[in-house]
């Protein structure tokens, strides 16, 4: 589903002409398997976002290559890659990442609408998803008007709606409290469970990394496999 | 994205910012109505001109004033080959007698203006009757309208003069005798305009009565008589080659430039009012752009605005485009939904720009002539309409493409911004 190999990133930082490098990732290799829950551990700065902003294609790597669902993401242009976001991938961030001026239903729609899928299609399919988030009585809420758990759910929600089969979340439950956490990764493992989705989870939280089938670690931009964890 | 969920998007954009979307659409409105106004002045002198020009003449006529040549004389012949030219209708030749004619009508006396012309040609020209019918010989004429008016009487002059209404007076005493005028006999002396002797005398019957001229100033008193008639009057004044007027008269009048043009390709002295026109036209023309020009100023001024507008929507939205392009919006797409805002701005700002414009256009035609006229205390001619402003759909469409043309253009580039905005850049500041 998603093989990542060889894949190395560095930084430029400073004024132009005595510019100084950061690497930030260093020869990761890294699979995840159809319907897997996978998360990525480590330190702050480690470069675990690093990793997953390149895995969606929001930057190019300096070298390497990342595969997932048989394409090559590395080399595709930013509206092939939009694309295949699109298609592929929902997204979970940590600050939520809603719109602000959009409805919780209307930001749930906002992916269909820009599949091209017609209103009515839209309608049924926000509605159930809302149901089954438990979002129906604040589907016309604006994001500040709706709790931390709550907006969650709706971004929660919003990645699902266009059916990707893989779920990217960098720090998923980083901006919530340990119940309304608790109420995410069930949700997680739900879906994981009911629809066979693939999840890759950034975290710095054990705890969190415990919900996920595998766990690989970064250090210092450099990945490695744990081995010891027992789901 | 589908298009009506673009349409939604963007109105939902512009609802969230609406004052400023109203001051950029405002300022849009007024460059664009500035446009249409400035040059709507310069077409609207152009229509008064042009129709003043039209409406005093005969447009489908080329005057045809001799040719190339030794003589410079056009011959029978030529007359004969313009008269099967396309879209020529007729081809007119008066010959011109060097005298006036004194007219005697029973025991009255008056003066006509004597035409020996084809009447049948006249009559496919232009000629039309109020009363009476086409000459059936060379003895009848056609009379003009007020040829009536010469045989008032001195008495008659002095009731006219007296009335309240002179001119109503005038024309009700001079129908009196138009009335009995066709079925009369005429006997035209033909006096000499050098030596004042009478040349020639004829007599004519009066078959019928020309049309009265579309110009109330004008007065027709023309005897309209056969061309034959008119060997025996240049006989008595030795004259073998009469001056004559040609005129050649088209079809319709989208031919007369052709015409004009192709006649003087064959050498002849023509003039028409195309060539009249055609001069002005240039003129005004050149009036037109630059008003247009000055007017495109503002029109740019007002793009300042749009681009303002844009760029803080671009930069206000940064973190919303991130979004958008985080779950898969392709950067074509963020770009149209700009593009299409700053259209949309320029496009609403021109509707009501052109609404302004013919409001305004209608006021100022109705107001400054009352204010020319009634400041130098004179009365609008009746026949004259006086155009101040005049705004034809052609100066509608240049002035929409003009301002959504600048509206498009300076909502490039914050269009183009918003697509090179970095996903990881626009989700880390929040
Ligand atoms: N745009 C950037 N320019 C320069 N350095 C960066 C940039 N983004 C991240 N870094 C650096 O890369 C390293 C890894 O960052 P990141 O991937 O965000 O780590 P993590 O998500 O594990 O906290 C950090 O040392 C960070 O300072
Ligand atoms: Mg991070």
């Amino acid at each position: 589903m998603i093989l990542i190999s060889e894949l190395n990133h560095t930084f430029k930082i400073g004024k132009k002409g005595q510019e100084k490098d950061i690497p930030v990732l260093r020869n990761v290799n890294l699979d995840v398997a159809k319907g897997e829950i996978v998360a990525i551990l480590g330190k702050s700065g480690s470069g675990k976002s690093t990793l997953l902003n390149l895995l969606a294609g929001f930057m190019t790597p300096e070298s390497g290559s990342i595969q997932v669902n048989g394409e090559e993401l590395v080399g595709k242009t930013e509206t092939e890659k939009a694309n295949f976001r699109l298609q592929n991938y929902g997204f979970i961030f940590q600050s939520f990442q809603l719109m602000p001026g959009l409805t919780a239903f209307e930001n749930i729609e906002l992916p269909l609408k820009l599949q091209g899928v017609g209103k009515q299609q839209r309608m049924i399919r926000v509605k159930e998803l809302l149901q089954q988030v438990g979002l129906t009585d604040v589907s016309d809420h604006y994001p500040n008007e709706l709790s931390g758990g709550q907006q969650q759910r709706v971004s929660i929600a919003r990645a699902l709606i266009g059916r990707p089969s893989i779920l990217l979340a960098d720090e998923p439950t980083g901006s919530l409290d340990s119940e309304t956490e608790q109420e995410i990764l069930q949700l997680i493992q739900l879906l994981n469970h009911h629809y066979g989705i693939t999840f890759v989870i950034i975290t710095h939280d054990e705890e969190v990394a415990r919900t996920a089938h595998r766990q690989y670690r970064m250090h210092d931009g450099a990945i490695q496999e744990e081995m010891h964890y027992v789901s | 994205m589908l298009a009506k969920d673009q349409r939604e998007f963007i109105s939902q954009h512009m609802k969230r910012n609406k004052l400023r979307v109203f001051m950029t659409i405002l300022a849009a409105a007024m460059g664009c109505a500035f446009l249409i106004i400035l040059a709507s002045v310069g077409f609207g002198l152009h229509k008064t001109i042009q129709d003043e020009v039209l409406s005093n003449r005969i447009v489908t006529e080329i005057e045809l004033a001799g040719k190339e040549g030794a003589d410079e004389r056009v011959t029978p012949e030529e007359v004969d080959a313009i008269r099967k030219m396309e879209h020529v209708k007729t081809v007119v030749e008066r010959v011109m007698v060097p005298g006036s004619a004194t007219v005697k009508l029973g025991e009255k006396e008056g003066y006509g203006e004597l035409v020996y012309t084809d009447l049948a040609a006249e009559q496919l020209a232009n000629l039309a009757l109020d009363s009476g019918k086409m000459p059936a010989s060379s003895e009848e004429v056609i009379v003009g309208y007020q040829f009536a008016n010469s045989f008032l009487t001195e008495e008659q002059y002095k009731e006219i003069e007296a009335a309240d209404d002179y001119l109503a007076k005038e024309t009700e005493l001079a129908q009196a005798i138009r009335d009995k005028l066709v079925g009369q006999t005429i006997t035209v002396d033909v006096v000499d305009y050098e030596t004042n002797e009478v040349r020639a005398t004829q007599t004519y019957t009066i078959s019928g009565i020309a049309k009265k001229p579309g110009r109330d100033w004008y007065y027709d008193q023309k005897i309209y008589a056969d061309t034959s008639k008119s060997s025996e009057v240049l006989a008595a004044f030795d004259i073998e080659a009469p001056d004559r007027s040609i005129t050649v008269h088209a079809t319709d009048f989208q031919y007369v430039e052709d015409l004009t043009n192709s006649l003087k390709d064959q050498g002849f002295y023509v003039y028409s009012v195309t060539e009249e026109l055609g001069e002005m036209n240039m003129l005004f023309t050149a009036i037109q752009i630059g008003l247009v020009i000055v007017g495109t100023v503002a029109v740019l001024i007002a793009s300042i605005g749009i681009f303002n507008t844009m760029t803080m929507a671009v930069t206000e939205r940064t973190r919303e485009i991130g979004i958008m392009k985080a779950i898969g919006a392709p950067p074509s797409l963020i770009q149209r939904l700009f593009l299409l805002e700053s259209t949309l701005i320029g496009l609403i700002g021109t509707v009501i720009a052109v609404a302004v414009s013919y409001a305004l256009s209608f006021v100022v035609n109705i107001v400054v002539p009352i204010i020319v006229f009634g400041s130098i205390n004179e009365e609008a001619p009746t026949d004259m309409t006086i155009t101040v402003s005049y705004i034809p759909w052609q100066l509608v469409l240049i002035a929409a493409v003009i301002s959504v043309g600048v509206a498009v253009l300076s909502g490039w580039r914050p269009a183009r911004k918003a697509t090179s905005i970095d996903v990881i850049q626009a989700l880390k500041e929040f």
